[in-house]
């Protein structure tokens, strides 16, 4: 029983991290600008 | 409960597994990928196409060589071709798609062979059949009518029995392909690699299970066969592909190094072959029946340690005795019949020769090319991995990320909560790998892929390391032999490491099933998903569809037409573009692959190195140098004279600013003139 409460709190976290970094990333961010030319890429 | 959940969960579960687990067996992991395809790639469904970085569709695509080295041979070629047939957005949604499900697929098929090749195939039925013919719950019955299997359903038969299959080995070896799948078709390599648009590479990563598989097992038209999407896929598909699966092939044959558990399994698996008379000769049956008694003392041996673990070891060893029965036990899951180290050179030999032949259609074209092609060591700085998370640019390779490209990397990727949690996942995966090809497993026998499948982990790994620890080294190769070029973006080797990781996923939830409820292993799952959950809805926006401005079809048009010869130039001069009308997001000039004649463009490359450094990597093109050169001229230096000289026959200018162009080129004659595009005939 011990390891199931220990497993639903580790499935409980998880889903609360994955909820608030999806809360994060659906906010509306600014779209990179028209640009003609562009890098590859930034490190 | 619904029906269709009620069937799917019963399934999953094991109940009545002889008529349901065959099938979610085979179909299962398939499905998984599809239903993980369909959440990732979501936004990039819709009408138009999806155009990201390396990832350029265009409608009507011709079948043409490119000038310089063959990145895109022969992925861009049998895209056209299929696009002669089907509409050119359809071919990519379906090849998206299709990478999902063969990459699920080959994960599942892969642990199935590992762990339970028998009850995929509808053994778990009969063997977990008592007396009577009556099944017992999943595989536990498979230690007969007296053992702890009929033992919980003869006792508190209730929990043993109940709907949903609990306390069956059926569980876990349902549950465990189907969690590589999902770790296969979820994590952050595949986001990483489908977000800088390299869906060629990962034609090779998605294949990558089934090529193993094919090594494994030997023959090489299977081999082939299981090549065929790093084939189309091309070079680097197939550079990852070969890592993995010559180590495989060459070490598949290796004799397991002496031990009381080795000896035992050597024993029972030379038993089982002499019993079938398929393989083994004479001299090996002797040397196996002299070691008879001290490999059962090896099997008792293993027996009694995982006393410790009785349901791993309930599984695992039911999953044994249906191995040993079988008459039809899967070669690639006998080390001990193949071939000892003497003959590792034959065993990769035809592997190899399966790879070069595969590769020739990229490989002849590089190797004429690379006479006047460079390679510039400054692409090992460039694209030399990078830390995305807080751990490291080692921690980032280990959980699959650290892609050179930040652009690259899942949005929210970097929250220490969730890198924690990727982190921790990484662990037990590679613990489960470990595990799965450790002795201390007993009486389950290591998969002939394990050895090779490590050795192609640990030198991918090092690959990738090395750009970051020790760029000098590619770069010295790159340097002395423009051939090694393909090191320079090290972190794509990390594909072994990751199926090796979903092996070890497998192995996990297997465990994790012997300890705890049927639901517990179910929703361990969700795992992969959970801890990097920002790759759903195309990484939320960052793929997503566009259609092409009808002057794009104009000008394609008007330059497809004409028979006359010579070379189309596309300016701006630089490789990558970001169009408003694809969302700002930057992809490669879909010049590049839109005409049917060669394309002049400037294929160096600019990277950003923070602060305001950029990095140059060089042209490969020796007429992009040239013509390079010209352009950088002075501002009001004619062009046309010189640009004929090099074969251009038609200058593409793209953007509201390049009409400006148009005085460079005296004598010139504009076709086209657009909003965005001014085509001019030199």
């Amino acid at each position: 029983m011990l390891k199931v409460l220990a497993a639903l709190a580790v499935g409980a976290a998880l889903a609360g991290v994955a909820s608030v970094a999806v809360v994060n990333v659906a906010a509306p961010t600014a779209e990179p600008p028209n640009k003609p030319l562009y890098n590859y890429g930034d490190r | 409960m619904w029906r269709p959940f009620r069937f799917a969960w019963s399934g999953l579960a094991g109940r009545d597994g002889a008529a349901r687990g065959p099938v979610f067996a085979r179909l299962g992991p398939a499905l998984v990928g599809l239903a993980l395809g369909l959440l990732a790639l979501w936004p990039a469904l819709g009408p138009g196409f999806a155009l990201r970085y390396d990832m350029v569709f265009v409608p009507e695509q011709p079948v043409r060589l490119p000038e310089g080295f063959p990145r895109a041979v022969p992925s861009d070629q049998v895209v056209a071709l299929l696009s002669a047939v089907v509409p050119a957005e359809i071919v990519q949604k379906a090849i998206l798609l299709g990478l999902f499900v063969l990459a699920a697929s080959g994960a599942g098929a892969l642990v199935g062979d590992a762990l339970s090749p028998r009850a995929a195939h509808g053994d778990a039925g009969r063997d977990a059949s008592g007396p009577g013919g009556t099944p017992l719950v999943g595989g536990g019955g498979a230690r007969g009518p007296r053992g702890a299997g009929a033992r919980r359903a003869d006792g508190a038969g209730a929990r043993a029995l109940a709907p949903t299959g609990l306390g069956s080995g059926g569980t876990g070896v349902l549950v465990a392909p189907l969690a590589a799948a999902a770790f296969y078709a979820w994590n952050a390599y595949l986001a990483q690699r489908l977000l800088i648009g390299q869906w060629a590479l990962l034609l090779g990563y998605a294949g990558l299970p089934w090529a193993v598989r094919a090594a494994a097992r030997g023959g090489a038209a299977r081999l082939a066969v299981a090549l065929l999407p790093a084939a189309v896929g091309g070079f680097q598909a197939m550079l990852v592909s070969a890592l993995t699966v010559l180590p495989v092939a060459a070490l598949r044959g290796l004799p397991r190094r002496p031990g009381p558990e080795s000896r035992g399994r050597a024993t029972t698996v030379a038993g089982a072959g002499a019993g079938r008379g398929a393989h083994a000769g004479s001299r090996r049956g002797a040397r196996a029946r002299t070691v008879l008694s001290r490999g059962r003392q090896g099997v008792c041996r293993a027996w009694r340690r995982l006393r410790r673990f009785p349901g791993l070891r309930r599984h695992l060893g039911e999953l044994h005795r249906r191995h040993v029965r079988s008459p039809g036990a899967s070669p690639a899951l006998s080390s001990v019949s193949s071939p000892g180290p003497s003959s590792v050179l034959s065993s990769v030999a035809t592997p190899l020769a399966v790879v070069v032949v595969l590769s020739l259609p990229w490989l002849v074209p590089a190797l004429v090319s690379t006479a006047d092609a460079v390679a510039d060591p400054a692409g090992v700085t460039a694209f030399a991995p990078r830390a995305d998370g807080p751990f490291g640019t080692l921690g980032s390779l280990l959980t699959l990320g650290g892609i050179w490209n930040s652009h690259a990397a899942v949005p929210g990727q970097d929250m220490p909560a969730l890198a924690a949690a990727r982190l921790a996942l990484t662990l037990v995966a590679i613990a489960g790998f470990v595990r799965l090809g450790s002795a201390r497993l007993g009486s389950v026998r290591r998969p002939a892929w394990w050895r090779g499948l490590a050795v192609a982990a640990c030198a991918g790994l090092l690959i990738a390391c090395a750009g970051a620890f020790a760029p000098g080294v590619p770069r010295a190769l790159i340097g002395w032999w423009a051939g090694f070029g393909p090191l320079r973006d090290g972190q794509a080797y990390v594909a072994p490491l990751a199926l090796a990781q979903a092996m070890g996923v497998a192995v996990a939830v297997t465990a994790l099933r012997a300890a705890m409820p049927a639901p517990v292993a179910v929703a361990a799952l969700a795992v992969p998903v959970l801890v990097l959950p920002t790759f759903a809805l195309g990484a939320f926006g960052r793929l997503g569809t566009a259609e092409y401005p009808e002057e794009w079809r104009r000008v394609q048009a008007v330059v497809n037409g004409d028979p006359a010869p010579g070379a189309l130039l596309s300016l701006p001069w630089s490789a990558y573009r970001a169009f408003s009308w694809n969302g700002g997001r930057v992809v490669l000039d879909p010049a590049t692959k839109m005409f049917s004649r060669p394309v002049v463009w400037n294929d160096a490359l600019v990277v950003g190195a923070g602060g305001g450094r950029l990095i140059r990597v060089a042209e490969e093109s020796p007429r992009a140098r040239r013509v390079g050169a010209l352009l950088a001229g002075p501002a009001t230096a004619p062009l046309t004279g010189a640009l004929r000289r090099e074969g251009v026959r038609y200058v593409l200018a793209a953007g509201v600013d390049e009409n400006t162009f148009l005085s460079r080129l005296p004598g010139a004659t504009p076709v086209y003139r657009g909003a965005e595009l001014l085509l001019v005939r030199v």
